[in-house]
This record gives C-alpha cells, structure tokens and sequence, in this order.
C-alpha cells in the first residue's frame, strides 16, 4: 500500500498529472453549479442526451479534419437550439424528442465511425475520455467557462431560482424566460460538450446530476446546496483521479464512482438523521 | 399611500386571450383603483386564472389593450421593471418540486427589489432585513428557516403574503384555489390581508371561489364566464338572480355557501 501511494505521490510531479487534475476540478465545479438547477429544471434527460448526441460532433470533426473540441461546442450550441426550436413548436414530449435527437445522432455517428479506416480502436476512448490527455488549451477553456457560468448564474441568481421554483411566478416577477432558458441551455451545452474529451459520452452528464443530487440530499438552504454541488464536484473529480492513478483505473470511471460513492454515504447520513430525529 | 387614492392602478380594454384555439377571455373590460379590492368570480372554465395571467403578461392576448400603473403591457409581455416591481403576484399553486431546498426566507428575498444584474452579496443586510419584516407582518417569523416544501397549505399563504409584503406594491393579484382551504386559518388570512390593505394602500385583484368572503371583504365583482357578465358592488352583483345568470347550472353549488 506505500508504495501504492509513492506511486500516486510520483505521478503527481508530472505535468499530465497535475493538469488532469485541473481539468477535473475545473469540470467538477462547472458540472456542480449548473447541475443544481439541471436536476429541479427537468434538464437531466437533456444533458444525457446531449452528451450521446455529441459523438456524431466528434465524428464530424474527424471527417473534416477539424479540430474535435471546436466541433463539439459547435455541434452542442446547435444541438441545444435545435432541441428548443422542436421543442416549441410539437406536441410530443421533451422526452420522446429528446430520445428520437439523440438516439438518430448517435446511429448516424456509429455508422460513420465504421467508414473512417482506422478509428475504431478509439471508440472506447470517444465513450469514455480520457482526463488525463487534457490539453493546456482546453484547460483554459474549462476555466473560461466555469467564470462564465459563475458570472452568469451569480448576477442573474434570483431570476434563476425563480425559474427553478416556478415559471408563472418567474414571468409575473418579469423575468424572460424564453431568454434565460435558452441563455441556461447553451451554457450547459458548451460545458457538456468541453468535458466529453476528458469524460467520455456516456459519463458526461453524470457530472451534472450526481453532485448536485448528493447536494440536494445535504443542503438546508438553496446557496449551501449549489455551494456543496460544486463542492461534491470539485472533490469527486481529485479523488476520482487519485484513485484511478493508485489502483490504474480508468479515470472517468473512476470519478463517478466516486461520485456515487458521495452520494451514498449522504443518502445513509440523511437516513441516520432522521432515524435519530424520530 | 392615501396619495394614491383614486388613481387608476390598472385597466383592462376589449381583452380576449385564446387557449390554443380555445377562446378562453373574450371582450373583457374594466379598471382597478388604488386602495380598492375587487373579486373575480365565475363558475369553473371561465376563464378567471386566464384573465389575470393575460393582464400579467403570463399569458399572451389576442385582442385588446391593458395598463399597469400609467404603462402598456406589451404584446410580448413586457413591462418596465420599475412597475414590474411594483406588482406581485400569487399563484393558483406553486408549481415546484417540494424536494427544492429553498427556505422560507430564502423565498421571500425573491420578491425584494428589481431584476437588474446584481451580485448575491450586494444589497444583501437591506434585503435581509426587508425580509425580516416582511415575514414578521405576514405573522410568519417563525417559519423563516422551513424549507418551502414542508410547509402546510395555511403556512405557505402567509409566506406568499410576505412575499408580496418585502418590496413596496401597488398592485397585487391573488389567484386563489378552488375549495379546499376552509380551514379556520383562512379567516384570520383575510383579516390580515384586508389590513394591510388598508394601511399600505394596495390595490387587489383576486380569483375567488368563496362568496362569502368576497361579500365581507370586497368592494368590487367582476362576474366572470368568459366574457364579463356584470361588474359592481357585492350588494348589487351577489344577488341570487344575478348569480344564477353568471354560473348557470353550477349555481346551486356556490348558493348554499353564501
């Protein structure tokens, strides 16, 4: 086991390291602050299948040999007002729409993944990311995004809590909803479609929800909640990384395992305090 | 306040608003002065929830023009924030997740001040204490730090009133819930309502299934069923032939209640 973490202690000299790190925490934060609204906005479903659609990005990009991040917030932006646009003018359900998007998307990615020679063997990668081959541009990006997101979220804070709790009372108070929800939408898309590369498609919207629903389970008052989602974040991603690089696991796996975990003991923490409040 | 009295709060001119393809509120007029207190009344479906949702731009209008404190509510539901402020509104219900974890206080500090873009720390010991009042007039200090989904349905009217009471209004609109909340709370909620009525000059407008508060505590009705029947003084609109007009074959229902 010391060797394990002289290993670990090795590891965290290099610099792949330490930006994997960076980036985890960066994503963590980011995920955390959006997720609490995401998972009491009914956007859950959406960012998971944003995160599926965003293989067909991806294999854009290596089709037209494009710079795959760039093709990601591309594809996602155009993904998020595409779902708004539909979403508006049919009478089917987020749901359904949302399936029928991502589920076409990621058919038609697969299909061209199997005509590119010699990119299958990355499938596994596209799935699942990789955090520690983050790149110092996309880095920066992450940070820019996560100020992004704190400046938005922070100065529009009441009329985003408003309309978390209830529209009718949101458009009454002023607020523009239409607006503010497709402002929201392609906020998170950028953020979704920024952590694929390290996450993966499969995982990405993990990073959104599980924070913030450990979060959910802790807060007493809405600013400690979304504190403790970026918080739950932050730490699930170091610990994550940590873990994958002691016990040589994959390493977004290994973040939301973590997560998980998280999650878990608040579960058990919540059930313990009520048992004791009886 | 007293100021104001008189004043024309709000008007309402040929307003008609569609559900879908459902004409829901059609050729609605009238105007709310200051101070006063108005119920809209009608039988189920007739278009009251809708009515006030269209003169708070919640819903949009076909047809038909409306003012709010001196200014055009636009076609897209735009109005100046400055009388945004001004107005608050309660809902029917609240549509949110009871798992939210938003306190009470937390709550009513959305309803203090204006939309501007603002930093959660700036302003904060003003709105704070703004809330602190607020919740001590509505008679609900005690609740301040309950989550919103654990409140019961009496706890949550006197949170909505403190609501309305943490920013300077002149106008509020209620939108009450059909039945149901005859508790012994809902008394002393309109004794309340009806005194800060008085002392802050508000105009209200409010939805209302319960005749017999209406005839105690309103000065105007508006007989709504889709279009409006008659408006006036409860002692010349709450008369059984009136009624029977307004509701029709659901008139026997409220009767016994008046």
């Amino acid at each position: 086991m010391p060797e394990t973490w002289a290993r670990v202690a090795e590891l965290l000299q290099l610099p792949f390291m330490q930006r994997a790190l960076l980036g985890g925490i960066l994503t963590g934060v980011t995920g955390g602050l959006l997720g609490s609204f995401v998972i009491f906005r009914q956007l859950a479903f959406f960012s998971d299948a944003l995160g599926h659609s965003a293989l067909l990005g991806i294999v854009l990009g290596v089709v037209l040999g494009l710079n795959p991040t760039a093709v990601l917030m591309v594809f996602g932006v155009v993904f998020a007002l595409g779902v708004t646009f539909i979403l508006e003018r049919t009478q089917l359900s987020a749901d359904a729409v949302l399936n029928i998007i991502y589920s076409s998307s990621l058919a038609l990615a697969i299909i061209g993944l199997s005509l590119i020679p010699g990119y299958r063997g990355n499938l596994n990668q596209l799935l699942l990311g990789d955090i520690l081959g983050i790149s110092p541009p996309a880095l920066w990006m992450s940070g820019l995004l996560l100020l992004l997101a704190l400046g938005y979220i922070g100065l529009t804070l009441t009329a985003q809590m408003l309309l978390t709790l209830d529209e009718s009372l949101a458009r009454a108070r002023g607020v523009e909803v239409g607006w503010q929800r497709l402002a929201f939408v392609v906020l998170l898309a950028l953020v979704v479609a920024l952590s694929i590369r390290s996450v993966g498609v499969l995982l990405v919207s993990a990073f959104v929800v599980i924070p913030a629903s450990t979060a959910r389970l802790l807060g007493s008052r809405f600013t400690t909640y979304v504190l403790l989602a970026m918080g739950f974040g932050g730490l699930s991603a170091v610990l994550g990384i940590l873990l994958s690089a002691a016990f040589n696991l994959p390493s977004g796996p290994s973040i939301v395992a973590t997560q998980l975990l998280f999650f878990l003991l608040a579960m058990a923490a919540k059930g313990a305090s009520q048992l004791l409040r009886l | 306040m007293t100021s104001h009295l008189g004043e024309v709060v709000l008007w309402v001119e040929g307003l008609t608003v569609y559900r879908g393809s459902q004409l829901a509120v059609q050729n609605v007029s009238f105007a709310l002065e200051a101070g006063s207190h108005t119920a809209i009344v009608g039988p189920n479906g007739a278009g009251k929830s809708t009515l006030v949702q269209a003169i708070l731009g919640i819903l949009p209008r076909q047809c038909g023009s409306i003012g709010i404190l001196g200014e055009p509510l636009r076609l897209s539901g735009y109005l100046p924030q400055k009388v945004r402020q001004q107005i608050a509104y309660v809902p029917q219900r609240l549509q949110f997740n009871p798992a939210i974890p938003l306190t009470v206080a937390e709550f009513v500090a959305l309803g203090w001040g204006s939309l501007k873009p603002r930093w959660p720390w700036q302003q904060q010991a003003a709105r704070q204490e703004a809330v602190q009042k607020a919740l001590q007039r509505a008679e609900a200090l005690h609740l301040a730090s309950k989550l919103l989904g654990q409140l019961s349905g009496g706890e949550l009217k006197r949170v909505l009133l403190a609501y309305c009471l943490v920013w300077p209004r002149r106008l509020l609109v209620l939108d009450e819930a059909p039945a149901g909340l005859d508790s012994p709370s809902e008394g002393e909620f309109y004794r309340l309502l009806e005194e800060l009525r008085r002392s802050l000059g508000w105009a209200i407008l409010q939805v209302s299934h319960d005749l017999e508060m209406v005839s105690r505590h309103c000065d105007r009705v508006l007989c709504l069923n889709r279009s409006l029947i008659c408006q006036g003084s409860p002692s010349v609109t709450l008369l059984p032939e009136v009624l029977s007009q307004v509701y029709g074959p659901e008139f026997a229902r409220y009767i016994h209640h008046h």
